[in-house]
């Protein structure tokens, strides 16, 4: 219980928690003060710098800003007094003094103006701030526009910068009324080191930070020029940040982060101004036909000109088309849907592979991500989702932070683990590369690439041989103890030191600094999982986690931060060729007769499908011969992905259904033009098990049609008994055999998310799970031991270099959306690839020069980015780029269980581009 | 084994376009390298940012981007955290890529009101004519602390006093740059004088916190910084708090008028030193920081050197007194901003509830005294309470070290019942100039405005001057006369005071450069005046917006007729 503090408010008798101000009660009880400064927002600390919300407290020889002050005992505060008011006004007028005219507002409806109006300033008596003294425009940022002459200094894009989002970037520069917002150096926004997430802009309350949409040439705009809004969720990536469309003649004006579970506001570069993409000229309108005298197939279609290869042609013939040249075709066919669409979609996509063609060969990206994690996961502690959400770093001490790049990749979710840094969390990172949480870190561990294993055991070594492990958790939650003991004995800091490139100190003193945590939480990404060992990887995390008991508890838990918007929901949906809807196995025949029963169907295969790349070497091997691909771009995601372009000219039916003429669209024999995420109604669930409701801001463009009613309409005509109308049908299947969407239904999701297990229809679901056991056999988690793999490709004097790969900041995976909207193609224009300086040196290189990267799948010149982050020997290469692909270069070598290629380890070789070479592109 | 050829398929290329480093500013190794070899084995805690800045500062004669850049990098900092604070304090010369650095000689000129009555503008028009503005640069200045021998300029860092340009011509021709360092007592003459013996005594339990406390609130004392809130009482709030807990002295003297401070530390630093022990001892101190304006060279000389010779000593522990040397800001003057400050961040006045006293420094209870306070408790230990509370004046006990300068015959620091008025302060000080008849005077800086000659039978004590709407602060007195007139100065109190806002609040920061515009016009906008004095008084984060408005009240009151 709070104490509660009662205090005299406007002659009223007011209680007030112990954390609440005066501000704050005035608004519980219905008094709305004047605030400029303080911004009524989760995360946002009030400041008390404007004194626009003065009032006086009896007693006191000054008045007091109400948003900071909170009450006490007796108090006697008077908000309404003339003395406060007249104050307020007057601090409303000497701020009005030096702003625009309003009618060349930046923005008309500002909260500035809108508190001056209603405390009835409108002008100002005092004389204008000298014009020299004013900072002029910077418009050097694409997405936003920089007016300081709107600006009063009251620090809330200072907070957002630095408290919410934790970049750092504003500053309060200089001093007295010369002081000024500043980016880095008092550089301009556009070539500071702003990721522009643009929470400054949201936080803004006077125009002087704008959305550049929002503004015309002459600096005016009005923040509530829309038609309507629209709430929704992110497309981008597993954080799944509630976002507010703002639309004006149905087209996407701007976004506003909202109060959703995982971002609270929040959003990145992306989810705020990543979405003119669906207004891309590019944008797939009517149903495509290849041509009888289309060219080989090959990539080789100008998007922006389709009709060399295709004709288009109605809705009827196209998925009479399609359905034609799959249907009755059984294991020739194969599928990969997307964990790009809606739960609905995706469970629909495996039902249609699994009742339409009786078998599993059905999967989609995660195999590409995440799978070995959850390999390891189902395995170790009997569920493929994280055990806590990532906010729940809120409540940690500790947190590990490993092959996963947050800031770029999970950027909402990189604000939270800064900001624990900041309430004095101990942050670990461990990864090959240096990121810009490094910064922030107690511990930075930058290992040798493919040596997690190693390093992992080395630290589990350390707190077994100094008894660091939590014998009572481990007795009670655990199997497997003693064998994981005798097995880390070998794993000794100074044994591994050699291989991991950590001290055997440092070693330690990261294991004590973890196993001595209260509350500890592990985090990862790619790095971990996209490695021939990556299932052995999170072995390790787990074991690291069930050893020091840190699984259950608030501020504890394992979480692999997944990277696309519904990867968690698409795989619960059963998108993977082993499982059917909440992993249950293919293999057990009861599993498959309760959804065959909800299907009215008869069995299918009991044999686990194939995965992704197995696919493509099936393609191969003639065992497969026509594919439905809906929303996945293999041709640029995959492996050796000449190999698997080549797999996809060679089959004799090639249906894709997608937004644009993906790369992989390229080799389609039938295109079906969809909606983008902004055009559709369905649920997605994010990396925090959270489901969320996602809405159609606007119609689709031309013929383009949902995902589901597609997918329903090709079911159709492969003779199935399809009669979905809405998703909500489809959910409402999907929770007949979901335990997952236990109380969770589809009018809960309309109104808010819910996070599952939902133990109740009222609860909103548990952040936290396995607080009192594991869902395996006696409610114990498991100790997998692991050893030390090398990668399956290790540098020699041929490829001496070590090849990662990954994402950047505004780019989403292949680019075919992040590369057709305008703010991220501006931030990110060009394929680049990134090594340390030095390195370029040693090759003769410029920064900004082209370099020849060369692996033994082939060859790519890219423009070469000098970054000290990455490791002398070794070269960062986004895969968002079709001019310079990364997965040209990768290597297909797969894990043995996930089933996950080795994406983050390839040998290779760098020179500095030649003009043969560069001819040779050309 | 193909190389991608350009086929239609690859449909985008920004090829020339993208960024050839992370976003933003990267650090140069050669700047990282001078930063490294700068900061030594300094530790890379950011509340040493402003000690850091100091160091390239000194060493470049200005903080160029670069060398920012590389210690934002080497402190593990943001480049916005470094900028924003090496911008706020006037000492710090910040060159961007694409502008020129100063030369290699600053000559600052002070143009606070006693060196403004004594030609500061025209020596400051004179010298920026007469200088090559390629070899020295001159700026204007806030007060110096050495208002008794106005005109003062510091040249590089060494001041002269009653400056002409023919001696700014001569130190130039000398290469005479650097503090001179007075005579004074060190500490070796101190301690054989019986010298930190009451500290000592104290150490080994002759008397009890609680018993020293009451001797000092016994004395009267007060602290000397302005506010006159009674010591030993500020001692009991701190020490209620649990530890770890600090002192922090408050040796930014900077309210224009004022040089007491430098006074007792360029002759006896080691009382202070003494006091200030002791008042550590008293509250369990985990350090002592002593925050040193930047103004005052000499006397950081002399800390330093002292400190030394105490740690040498084994009368602290190396580290245990922290001494800070601000860096151009009044502002930190006030104990919050000062706190701010020695975290390594700009001078933002803190709301108050919390006091400093249980959330200071680092967020720990802290005990701060102003410099003069410290020389008292000194005093009381080791010669009692009467020391202090033995004199009595027009019904006001104590003494004050009143820093007097202007219009009189012998300014300086006078040590005078606290009873004392105007008239006998002008007294002490062998009376007006020659030439000059009594007209108006500064009781305590700036924030305490002015009063008319009229009003000279006042103590010119704590408390006293409160009902005429002023207060007397840090003492620090200027006599104005018949040849001046109470409308400038004025306005030289409030431009001063839009100089040095740190501009976090409203009324602050807008109040004072509005309040500027106003009283430039022949005839104030009195009502308007009075309204924005309103709000600056009612309003204002900290006591510099709240008490600015003294000298706009008080002229309108007091000389209507200028106005």
């Amino acid at each position: 219980m709070t104490k509660e503090i009662k205090f005299t408010l406007d002659g009223k008798e007011v209680s007030a928690g112990e954390d609440e101000t005066i501000w704050q009660v005035a608004k519980r009880v219905g008094t709305t003060i004047p605030h400029l400064c303080h911004k009524d927002a989760t995360g946002y600390r009030s400041d008390g710098n404007c004194r626009a919300c003065m009032v006086e407290i009896d007693g006191e020889r000054v008045l007091a800003a109400s948003c900071v002050r909170k009450p006490a005992e007796g108090m006697v505060v008077k908000s309404e007094s003339s003395r406060a008011t007249t104050a307020r006004k007057m601090v409303m007028e000497m701020l009005v003094a030096d702003q625009p005219e309003r009618d060349a507002a930046h923005d008309k409806s500002s909260h500035l103006w809108e508190m001056a109006d209603a405390q009835g300033v409108s002008e100002s008596r005092f004389p204008r701030i000298e014009k020299d003294r004013v900072p002029l425009l910077d418009d050097s940022h694409l997405a936003m526009s920089v007016n300081l002459d709107a600006c009063i200094h009251c620090n809330l894009c200072v907070r957002a910068c630095r408290e919410v989002q934790v970049n750092d970037v504003i500053g309060m520069s200089g001093r007295g009324h010369d002081a000024k917002i500043t980016f880095d150096f008092d550089d301009p926004m556009g070539s500071s080191s702003c990721v522009a997430c643009g929470e400054c802009v949201q936080a803004c309350p006077t125009g002087a930070l704008m959305p550049a949409t929002v503004v015309d040439e002459q600096q005016v705009g009005d923040s509530k020029d829309f038609d309507r809004e629209v709430k929704s969720v992110c497309p981008y990536c597993g954080v799944g940040c509630q976002l507010s469309f703002k639309i004006k003649d149905d087209k996407i004006a701007w976004v506003d982060g909202v109060e959703g579970p995982a971002n609270e506001n929040r959003l990145c570069v992306k989810g705020r101004f990543g979405f003119d993409y669906i207004a891309h000229p590019h944008r797939l309108t009517k149903p495509l036909i290849r041509r009888e005298d289309a060219p080989a197939k090959g990539l080789n279609v100008d998007p922006a000109n389709l009709m060399t290869h295709f004709r288009e042609a109605t809705w009827e013939e196209a998925l009479d088309a399609a359905a034609n040249g799959l249907k009755g075709r059984g294991t020739e066919i194969a599928g990969f849907g997307s964990a790009k669409c809606s739960n609905e979609e995706a469970y629909l996509f495996q039902k249609l592979i699994r009742q339409g063609f009786g078998h599993n060969n059905v999967d989609h990206c995660t195999r590409l991500c995440h799978a070995s994690s959850v390999a390891a996961l189902l395995e170790n502690v009997g569920s493929g989702a994280v055990t806590a959400t990532f906010n729940e770093i809120e409540n940690a001490d500790v947190a590990i932070v490993i092959g996963a790049n947050p800031t770029e990749n999970h950027p909402v979710a990189a604000t939270y683990f800064k900001q624990f840094t900041k309430r004095g969390g101990k942050l670990i990172i461990m990864d090959p590369r240096g990121t810009a949480m490094k910064r922030h870190a107690t511990h930075m561990l930058q290992f040798r690439p493919g040596t997690d294993v190693a390093m992992l055991n080395a630290i589990m070594n350390v707190i077994v041989e100094e008894k660091l492990y939590d014998e009572q958790y481990i007795a009670a939650f655990t199997e497997n103890w003693e064998a994981m003991k005798e097995h880390l004995k070998d794993f000794t800091p100074e044994k591994m030191a050699p291989l991991c490139g950590i001290e055997a100190d440092t070693l330690r003193a990261v294991a004590r600094d973890f196993a001595n945590a209260k509350a500890a939480m592990i985090f990862w990404g790619m790095g971990i999982s996209q490695h021939i060992h990556g299932t052995d990887n999170s072995r390790c995390l787990i074991s690291l986690a069930l050893m020091t008991g840190q699984v259950g508890r608030p501020g504890s838990g394992l979480h692999p931060l997944r990277g696309q918007n519904n990867v968690q929901g698409a795989s619960d949906a059963g998108l993977i060729p082993m499982f059917l809807p909440d992993y249950q196995s293919v293999e057990d025949d009861g599993v498959r007769s309760a959804f065959t029963d909800v299907w009215k169907s008869g069995d299918f295969s009991n044999k686990k499908g194939l995965t992704v790349v197995e696919i493509m070497d099936a393609i191969h091997a003639d065992q497969i011969k026509g594919m439905y691909i809906l929303g996945e771009n293999p041709a640029m995601s995959d492996p050796d992905a000449e190999h698997a372009r080549d797999a996809l000219a060679k089959l004799d039916c090639l249906v894709v259904q997608d937004i644009f003429l993906t790369e992989t669209a390229n080799y389609a024999d039938v295109v079906l033009p969809s909606s983008a995420w902004p055009e559709k109604t369905g649920t997605v669930t994010n990396t925090n098990r959270q489901v969320q409701m996602g809405r159609p801001a606007v119609p689709p463009p031309g013929d383009a049609k949902e995902d589901w009613w597609i997918t329903t309409e090709l079911a159709k005509r492969l003779g199935l008994n399809w009669d979905y109308t809405h998703p909500s049908q489809v959910f409402a299947e999907m929770a007949l055999n979901m335990r997952s969407l236990d109380n969770i239904t589809w009018e809960r999701l309309e109104n808010s998310a819910v996070t599952y297990p939902s133990l109740s229809p009222e609860d909103p679901g548990q952040p936290i799970v396995f607080s009192d056991g594991f869902p395996r056999k006696d409610g114990r988690a498991k100790f997998t031991p692991a050893n030390v793999t090398a990668p399956a490709e290790t540098p020699d004097s041929e490829y001496p270099m070590i090849l990662t790969t990954g994402r950047q900041l505004e780019h989403w995976h292949t680019g075919s959306m992040t590369r057709r909207a305008t703010v991220l193609d501006w931030a990110e224009p060009e394929a680049n690839a990134s090594l340390h300086p030095k390195t370029l040196r040693k090759l003769g290189v410029e920064p900004g020069g082209m370099i020849t990267l060369e692996t033994r799948r082939g060859k790519i010149n890219i423009m070469a980015r000098a970054d000290r982050a990455v490791a002398e020997d070794m070269v960062f290469l986004p895969f968002a780029y079709v001019e310079a692909a990364a997965n040209i270069l990768t290597n297909p070598k797969l894990d043995p269980f996930g089933k996950i290629p080795e994406f983050k380890f390839s040998a290779c070789r760098v020179t500095a581009a030649t003009t043969e070479t560069m001819t040779a592109a050309e | 084994m193909n190389v991608q050829n350009n086929k239609p398929g690859i449909w985008k290329s920004g090829k020339g376009k993208g960024k050839v480093t992370p976003k933003g500013r990267q650090f140069d190794d050669a700047a990282l390298s001078d930063v490294r070899a700068l900061l030594g084995d300094s530790p890379r805690r950011a509340d040493l940012l402003i000690e850091h800045l100091h160091l390239i500062q000194d060493k470049f004669g200005h903080l160029s981007a670069a060398h920012l850049c590389a210690l934002a990098e080497e402190m593990r900092m943001s480049q916005a955290e470094v900028y924003e604070v090496a911008t706020f304090y006037a000492h710090f010369d910040v060159v961007k890529e694409d502008e020129a650095p100063p030369p290699d000689l600053t000559i600052r000129v002070c143009d606070s009101l006693s060196c403004e009555l004594a030609g500061a503008q025209q020596l400051l028009s004179a010298l920026k004519d007469g200088m090559d503005p390629a070899k020295v640069r001159v700026l204007r200045a806030p007060c110096m602390g050495r208002c008794d021998t106005a005109p003062v300029l510091e040249i590089g860092h060494n001041h002269i006093d009653h400056a002409t340009p023919e001696l700014v011509e001569a130190a130039i021709a000398r290469n005479d740059t650097h503090a001179h360092i007075p005579d004074y007592e060190k500490f070796a003459a101190y301690q054989a004088a019986g010298g930190y013996k009451a500290l000592a005594d104290l150490r080994g339990g002759s008397d009890t916190p609680d018993g020293v406390q009451d001797k000092v609130l016994a004395s009267g004392l007060r602290g000397l910084g302005g506010a006159g809130f009674p010591s030993g009482k500020k001692w009991s709030f701190v020490r209620a708090e649990g530890g770890p807990r600090y002192l922090a002295v408050n040796g930014d003297e900077g309210e224009p008028g004022t040089f007491k401070d430098r006074y007792y530390l360029e002759r006896t630093p080691h009382v202070f030193l003494e006091g200030m022990l002791i008042a550590a001892w008293a509250v369990e101190a985990e350090k002592c920081f002593i925050y040193m304006r930047d103004e005052y060279p000499a006397v950081l000389h002399i800390l330093a050197e002292e400190i030394k010779a105490l740690e040498d000593a084994g009368i602290v522990e190396p580290g245990y007194i922290d001494l800070r040397r601000g860096a151009g800001a009044y502002i930190c003057g006030e104990e919050s901003a000062m706190i701010e400050s020695i975290e390594g961040k700009r001078g933002m006045p803190r709301h108050r509830p919390p006091f400093v006293a249980q959330v200071g420094i680092f967020n720990r209870p802290t005990l701060v005294h102003n410099v003069e306070t410290l020389y008292w408790v000194s005093k009381i230990c080791r010669e009692g309470p009467e020391v202090l509370n033995s004199t009595e004046k027009n019904g006001r006990v104590g003494l004050r070290s009143y820093s007097v300068s202007g219009r009189v015959k012998n300014p300086g620091v006078h040590l005078l019942p606290a009873g004392s008025t105007i008239t006998d302060i002008i007294e002490a000080c062998g009376g007006m100039l020659d030439g000059h008849e009594f007209k108006a005077y500064q009781p305590g800086g700036p924030s305490a405005g002015l009063l008319p000659a009229s009003m000279n039978d006042i103590p010119m004590d704590f408390d006293t001057l409160q009902p005429h709407g002023t207060f007397i602060g840090s003492a620090a007195i200027v006599i104005l006369s018949d040849k001046d007139k109470a409308r400038d100065a004025a306005l030289n109190m409030l431009r001063f005071f839009e100089d040095e806002s740190c501009g976090q609040c409203t009324p602050c920061r807008v109040g004072c450069e509005k309040a500027v515009k106003l009283m430039q016009s022949d005839k104030w906008d009195q009502p308007l005046l009075e309204e924005l004095c309103d709000v600056m008084v009612d309003a204002s984060i900290c006591g510099l917006g709240q008490a600015a408005p003294n000298p706009i009240r008080l002229t309108m009151k007091h000389f209507a007729d200028e106005v």
